[in-house]
């Protein structure tokens, strides 16, 4: 295919950051320029400024032992609110509610004790390939760090190699270490998007994510069929619009 | 407490074995929550209640003063409120205007009731259809009252088997029919999000009551009109 050609010969002869170059944008920028309203001193992960560079290695780390203690504190917490609510914290269904709601927070949060360099590092292999490669439809389970309440929905992961290639099931994984957070759905497909990029310094990336929100279905105005679709494109997929059109066309037979 | 061992009535009496019991028993909704007390969610409770989702985030291990998260707590207090706002109401508020007498003594259906609840267990919603029908014996309920009567039961923290139950019992003791008839499928994301993380699997419960459980042709009608 043209495109993939033309693109391989930019990047060959050319400059070799010209498919990253929005990712050095962002990277020498304080901010994201579409943000308005953020604040000053660190990045909405509220990691501090200095180390955005690096943000996808600076990975936070929680862990299993860091569970374990702060286990009956949010053990306690939740019996509060089950108090709050008038519930009888007493009885049969509820005594150890407590605890398996903490237990679950945690698993719903277990991002932050994952670093993406554990995930990635073996599988990155050297392969001649220059085509689209897209992996679609993988679930994807968040929890909206608004109101603590889940959203669901699929996310679709379209890139085009440069020289190396990515085993398959660690763009799954990547989905899963930045979805299992408080998270809110923009800044998830970003998150994803500049992981690969990051990762494989590919001549694009394409992240889709259409998701359902449980806020907005339980509660709130309570539009049952209602979808949030977020998308990031960057390096080719941003520049060309017959690629981005190509990947679109894929993901959704 | 009072309130609680309401709700502990509330929640407990449907782990009585003999269904038929209750219907002859006034009791069922006066169980239910003295409502001068719970009128409007307690301004106390709240407070202690975003105190405690502070925890929760800091427990978490997250930064609870970032953007994101400064009013995280309010907002997650109040949207557990919105969850159970059930306990708040009564079946009686609900249904008192709405029953009518009509000679019908024909199957009446409302299906694919979108419900919204929380596993008692994890906190966690589940959520799916409920089916109901009903044979009236001269008196019905205006429709929307059945939904009514669902959301009461469902934004509560909940056990899918009561909760199924509960359906049954408010509208029996409401209009006294020949039978009713209720049906929940739903997803619980406590089974999809974690734990073994089935996504396409549906928990299914019902509650046959009067005709829809001794006449099987009774029961076979109910279960094809809501299949089609």
């Amino acid at each position: 295919m043209e495109r993939t050609k033309a693109n391989l010969s930019d990047n060959l002869t050319g400059t070799p950051q010209t498919a990253n170059r929005h990712l050095e944008e962002r990277l020498a920028t304080t901010k994201y320029p579409a943000r308005t309203g953020s604040s000053q001193g660190v990045c909405e992960n509220g990691i501090p400024l200095s180390t955005v560079p690096d943000s996808w290695k600076e990975e936070r780390t929680r862990s299993l032992e860091d569970n374990e203690m702060s286990l009956p504190s949010l053990a306690a917490a939740y019996t509060t609110i089950l108090r709050g609510l008038g519930e009888d914290p007493e009885r049969q269904g509820l005594l150890k509610t407590p605890w398996r709601a903490a237990t679950a927070m945690q698993y719903f949060t277990k991002g932050y004790q994952e670093k993406i360099t554990d995930v990635l590092n073996d599988a990155i292999f050297d392969e001649d390939h220059d085509e689209m490669v897209i992996v679609k439809d993988i679930d994807m389970f968040s929890m909206c760090e608004h109101h603590l309440v889940p959203f669901i929905g699929k996310v679709h992961i379209g890139y085009l190699p440069n020289k190396r290639v990515l085993g398959l099931s660690k763009l799954a994984r990547i989905v899963e270490i930045y979805s299992r957070r408080l998270q809110v759905q923009e800044r998830l497909t970003k998150q994803i998007a500049v992981a690969i990029t990051e990762a494989l310094k590919p001549a694009g990336v394409g992240v889709v994510i259409e998701a359902t929100h449980m806020c907005m279905v339980m509660r709130g105005v309570q539009k049952m069929n209602s979808k949030t679709v977020t998308s990031t494109m960057l390096g080719v997929f941003r520049e060309d619009p017959k690629t981005r059109e190509e990947f679109l066309t894929l993901i959704k037979s | 407490m009072q309130c609680h061992k309401a709700t502990a009535e509330v929640n407990g009496l449907c782990n009585m074995k003999k269904v038929a019991d209750l219907c002859s028993v006034n009791g069922f909704s006066e169980a239910a929550l003295d409502k001068k007390k719970h009128n409007k969610p307690d301004e106390v409770a709240l407070s202690a209640m975003e105190e405690a989702y502070s925890t929760i985030l800091r427990g978490l291990g997250e930064n609870t003063e970032r953007q994101g998260l400064k009013s995280t707590p309010g907002r997650a207090a109040r949207a557990m409120q919105f969850f159970t706002k059930g306990y708040r109401e009564t079946v009686q508020d609900v249904l008192n205007d709405a029953v009518f007498d009509e000679d019908h003594d024909e199957m009446v259906i409302v299906k694919d009731i979108e419900m919204f609840s929380l596993c008692e267990h994890h906190l966690v919603p589940f959520f799916g259809k409920v089916h109901i029908g009903y044979l009236p014996n001269q008196k019905i309920v205006g429709l929307s009252k059945l939904a009514r009567v669902v959301e009461i039961y469902s934004r509560r923290l909940q056990v899918q088997e009561r909760l199924t139950k509960q359906i049954a019992i408010a509208i029996v003791e409401a209009l006294k029919p020949a039978g009713v008839a209720v049906i929940v499928e739903a997803e619980h994301m406590c089974m999809v999000m974690r734990g073994v993380q089935k996504k396409n699997s549906r928990t299914i419960t019902s509650a046959m009551l009067g005709v829809f459980r001794e006449d099987p042709k009774t029961r076979e009608e109910f279960l094809s009109l809501i299949k089609s």
